[in-house]
């Protein structure tokens, strides 16, 4: 009994610190944010209220759902870009050896360098004049692929998720090698005497183990494409003509740019909702998957 | 001894085997020559490009600067402020990623290891921190910091950036810890450890890789933060790196040259800081095989 | 129970710690009121290392030093993050009680929110310093029924320079084009030589509203039929004459005569692409003058040429117009009472009167202030472009008078029709969004 009474002041004591932290700056403001979204406001002017037609007008904005569109690139382009090639770089680079050292350096390279330098980089990278990109297919032949990879909007999104997932493999692949590093070695010796090898190996032990923190990488990956930012930003702006836009450009434009400070806030709250449900379907899709890779 | 080693050297004794072994080790070596090539080259291109002038940046993009100076580095640093903007940005950053590692290794030891009623209620609510676009925090949060007068001091960038690294923080250290097998603390508790010596004895040091993951995450996201720094600091004497990489631009042009000068800069603690961390993910690596 | 006590217990934590923070706060401004009479915080954009931004910093500094009652606290924000710094701290009533604004819908935000106040005063005790400001610089800072003046502007926005290679030009045998037909001409004998005819940067979208497409515009449709459509007050946006100048707009965009990837380019790459000589011609505004005497050689600058942008014979508008209005200026936060109220006016002349205008004039930039520089002070193109903007007439720049939603319209639509996009499509959504923002006044 007073175990219990220990542990449970034990369990208070040590959240609240985190707890307190956390609700005053980051829960506050979020749904101090999400009130304003029932205002009229530029951000200057006095507020006045209007109930729903905020949250109204971002549904029927179709820039709305372009933008949610072009998100849903970025978040299919970074679940499927980054986990995998993080993932596989990871039970790559398993040694010490100091050519895997400089290998795992040097893929996490890209995410130390500022966004404003990626978007210059790859801007020089696509640039349809002396880009590389161009040049690389005319040299294979297929000039008729050339084109401007940032301006067309058919295939400019593609073009911006591709740096996206570049400069972010690093991040995952620590999270995984700390991951698989944290297998107990007695496990995997246990597979070995019973001969699993290669890929039975990686199924029924290394995967499994691993896969509370490849859980939680595809939420921080979900999270972060629907926050995606900086990186469009320097590229294109948005643009041309909003065919880039993504929620949070969007969001941001309404905020600062035309002062809407309101509808800017409802935009955010969007955001916080569709990234929830995005969030819980992939959760459920994977807990799927785990007791199915348990049940064999 | 590295168990693959040994594990490998049972298997050459048949040589097809060893063959196609060989074949894939060199597709697999070609394969992370190239890619380490594509990450390194946009710094590689920064370090190039910082020593080049304006006329030259726009010329010749991709060639090695005709001329080595570091006129550009001396004149960046000198505009810039960059030294006064380095040790502010190194005071918010370490004492941020302090408070973020320890904060989140505590929360993550309870959520991993008690059950308790508004436990998942818990990590949803962190959860939702993860997803929230900072634009949108910034007036409440401006408000609430002029409130307790806090603006215009370190605590105004150091809080705020701890708090919204918390989530990632929690639910990286809680996924690590939740695979650490329980028998250690078992042996602890019937010591008679308490919970702050669990934690702090046990808990803590078995943890160092998923911390210094932590750390490195936390770390580069505080040394590159521009908003809350735009926002909450005016003190000139207070401001942080990113704002000083910004003043190149006119709103019309920018001085690409003096800007590249500036990020090769700022860059190279981010370098150093990377290289350590990963040495502590790694000591547990290699610990493990040492065990093996 | 034991909830309540751990709550309490926080509460008072907190507010103790709120405490502590607040008489802090108090006890500086204590200090800092004894030490002078009136002290006055100012914000402002001129951060960085072009010469104009070095010249007000030396101005602010000159006034904090020639009046040792008043202390100024100066604070430079970066350009880019300037708006955005700007109107967080507005939401939060927090401004500082001078800073710099921009001309337009930003400074219509301060006005319609009651957060700033008018600098009448100083107008009328300087009636000479506020007669010598060029035609239309004060009026965009006239707010309300009584014409009541709430800034001085301390730059110009003169956005449509024709700025050619003369090499080119000669080499390829063609006259520097002075109606559409012969720009058109030249176009061709530029893109038959593969030699990109125009370079324009329009990753920020509004590059080609200002600098490009509000010139053509007044070409196409006159002024008063622009200032009617801006009230919506018999003119509207998808009016004929509207579409007929985004279609001029459009017959450039059909001529290829912009580079490829033009709307993932910035302006910078673009203004090099055309010092390098990549480019014939480049339509831009005076801060390329600025950049190009900072960043190129003296070469370069020699061979490069500035006029206005071509007529347009069939236009209801005047030729040789160059688009241009205020630029940004000082205003005073409505708060500033008494002494701060007193020396934010002194500061804010200081910043704008002659001497100061002259000085910024003289660091390349230009400025809306009958002045006279001396040749030697500045950078020849701009001595040429200076004297070449006093010889013409104004032209409303488009987003200094439409609304903050209109002027997005407008530049995301000329980037749709240099994808292809629909003139009537562009037309009608400028339309809306300038209604919306008038219903919402």
């Amino acid at each position: 009994m007073q175990d219990i009474l220990k542990a449970k002041h034990w369990i208070i004591i040590s959240l609240l610190p985190a707890l307190l932290l956390y609700t005053f700056i980051v829960i506050v403001p979020i749904f101090w944010s999400s009130y304003y979204g029932f205002f009229k406001w530029s951000g200057m002017n006095e507020p006045s209220f209007i109930g729903w037609a905020n949250y109204l007008e971002v549904v029927n904005d179709p820039i709305f759902w372009r933008a949610l569109k072009n998100n849903m690139i970025i978040v299919v382009a970074s679940v499927f870009g980054q986990v995998p090639i993080a993932l596989l770089l990871a039970l790559m680079l398993r040694q010490t050896t100091l050519f895997q050292r400089f290998v795992r350096s040097a893929v996490f390279l890209p995410t130390v360098i500022s966004t404003v330098v990626v978007g210059l980089i790859w801007g020089y990278i696509y640039n349809p004049e002396f880009g590389i990109v161009n040049a690389l297919l005319e040299m294979i032949g297929l000039e008729s692929w050339t084109r401007a990879w940032l301006s067309d909007p058919d295939v400019n999104m593609y073009a911006v998720s591709i740096p996206i997932i570049w400069n972010y493999i690093g991040p995952y692949l620590i999270i995984f090698i700390a991951a698989i590093q944290n297998i107990p070695t007695e496990i995997e010796d246990a597979a070995k005497m019973d001969g699993a090898n290669g890929f039975r190996k990686l199924f029924y032990i290394t995967l499994p183990m691993m896969w509370t923190t490849i859980k939680v990488a595809v939420v921080l990956c979900i999270s972060g494409s629907l926050k995606a930012f900086d990186q469009v930003f320097v590229m294109t702006g948005g643009g041309p003509a909003q065919s880039t836009e993504l929620l949070a450009t969007y969001m941001y434009n309404n905020t600062f740019m035309t002062y809407r400070y309101g509808y800017g806030s409802a935009v955010s709250t969007m955001i916080i909702i569709v990234s929830l449900i995005l969030i819980l379907i992939s959760q459920i899709l994977m807990k799927r998957k785990e007791e199915k890779g348990m049940g064999i | 001894m590295r168990k693959d080693v040994v594990y490998e050297a049972n298997r050459s004794f048949n040589p097809v085997f060893r063959q196609k072994k060989s074949i894939f080790k060199v597709i697999k070596t070609v394969f992370l020559i190239t890619f380490s090539f594509c990450m390194i080259y946009p710094l590689y291109w920064l370090f190039i490009s910082a020593f080049k002038s304006t006329d030259e940046f726009f010329q010749f993009p991709y060639a090695l600067p005709s001329e080595w100076t570091f006129d550009n580095f001396v004149r960046a640093w000198n505009l810039a402020d960059l030294g006064g903007a380095m040790i502010n940005s190194t005071v918010v950053t370490v004492v941020g990623t302090i408070f973020t590692v320890f904060l989140g290794a505590l929360t993550a030891y309870v959520l991993s290891r008690f059950s308790f009623k508004w436990k998942g209620f818990i990590m949803l609510f962190f959860l939702l921190g993860m997803l929230i676009p900072i634009h949108s925090t910034l007036v409440p949060l401006f408000s609430i910091m002029n409130e307790i007068g806090m603006l215009n001091t370190y605590w105004a960038l150091i809080l705020p950036y701890t708090a919204f690294e918390l989530p990632i923080a929690i639910f990286l250290i809680t996924a690590y810890m939740s695979s650490i097998p329980k028998e250690m603390e078992e042996a602890a508790v019937i010591d008679g450890a308490g919970y702050w010596g669990i934690f702090f004895r046990i808990m803590l040091p078995m943890t160092v890789p998923a911390m210094a993951t932590v750390a490195i995450l936390a770390f580069l996201r505080y040394w590159n933060e521009y908003i809350f720094a735009l926002v909450f600091i005016n003190d000139a004497s207070l401001k942080t790196l990113p704002l000083s990489l910004s003043i190149f631009s006119d709103g019309y042009s920018t001085d690409y040259s003096l800007t590249m000068a500036a990020m090769a800069i700022a860059v190279i603690p981010t370098v150093i800081m990377y290289v350590f961390f990963q040495e502590q993910i790694m000591k547990g690596m290699v610990a493990g095989s040492v065990k093996g | 129970m034991r909830n309540n006590n751990l709550f309490l217990f926080l509460m008072v934590l907190i507010s103790i710690w709120l405490t502590a923070c607040n008489s802090d706060q108090a006890e500086n401004t204590a200090s800092t009121e004894e030490s002078a009479e009136a002290t006055v915080t100012i914000w402002h954009n001129f951060a960085g290392d072009d010469l104009r931004a070095r010249t007000v910093r030396d101005l602010i500094d000159q006034f904090d030093e020639e009046n040792p009652n008043i202390s100024v606290e100066s604070e430079a924000i970066p350009v880019d993050g300037y708006r955005q710094r700007i109107s967080t701290v507005a939401a939060a009533q927090e401004l500082p009680d001078v800073f710099f604004t921009y001309a337009g819908s930003f400074t219509d935000q301060f006005y319609d929110g009651g957060l700033i106040q008018p600098i009448t005063p100083l107008m009328e005790e300087h009636s000479d310093w506020a007669d010598s400001f060029l035609p239309t610089g004060l009026e965009a800072y006239e707010y309300g029924d009584n014409g009541d003046i709430y800034s001085a502007p301390v730059g110009m926005s003169s956005t449509s320079y024709l700025f050619y290679n003369k090499q080119l030009f000669e080499a390829n045998g063609v006259e520097v084009p002075e109606t559409w037909d012969q720009f058109l001409d030249v176009i061709h004998t530029f893109n038959d030589q593969d030699i990109t005819p125009i370079a324009i940067g329009n990753q920020a979208p509004w590059v080609a509203q200002s600098t490009t497409f509000g010139a053509i515009a007044d070409r196409v449709t006159g002024t008063e039929w622009f200032m009617k459509a801006v009230e919506q007050d018999g003119a509207s946006f998808t009016d004929p004459v509207f579409i007929e100048a985004l279609g001029y707009f459009k017959q450039l965009v059909d001529a290829d005569a912009y580079q490829e990837g033009a709307n993932s380019i910035d302006n910078t790459q673009a203004e090099q692409y055309f010092a390098q000589g990549k480019a014939a011609m480049m339509i831009n505004g005076s801060w390329t003058v600025s950049s190009l005497a900072a960043s190129a050689s003296e070469d370069v600058i020699e061979n490069i040429g500035v006029t206005v942008v071509p007529s347009i014979e069939d236009g209801e508008g005047r030729a040789n117009t160059i688009t241009g209005g205020p630029g940004g200026g000082f205003v005073l936060n409505s708060e500033a009472e008494g002494n701060v109220k007193e020396a934010g006016l002194e500061l804010i002349y200081a910043l704008s009167n002659e001497e100061a205008q002259k000085a910024i004039a003289e660091s390349d930039s230009m400025v809306m202030y009958d002045v006279d520089i001396d040749r030697e002070n500045v950078s020849p193109l701009y001595y040429e472009a200076f004297n070449l903007v006093r010889s013409v007439e104004f032209a409303p720049v488009y987003d200094l008078y439409l609304s903050a939603a209109a002027g997005e319209a407008i530049n995301n639509g000329l980037q749709e029709i240099m994808l292809g996009g629909e003139l009537e499509t562009v037309a009608e959504k400028v339309q809306q969004a300038q209604v919306q923002s008038l219903e919402e006044e």
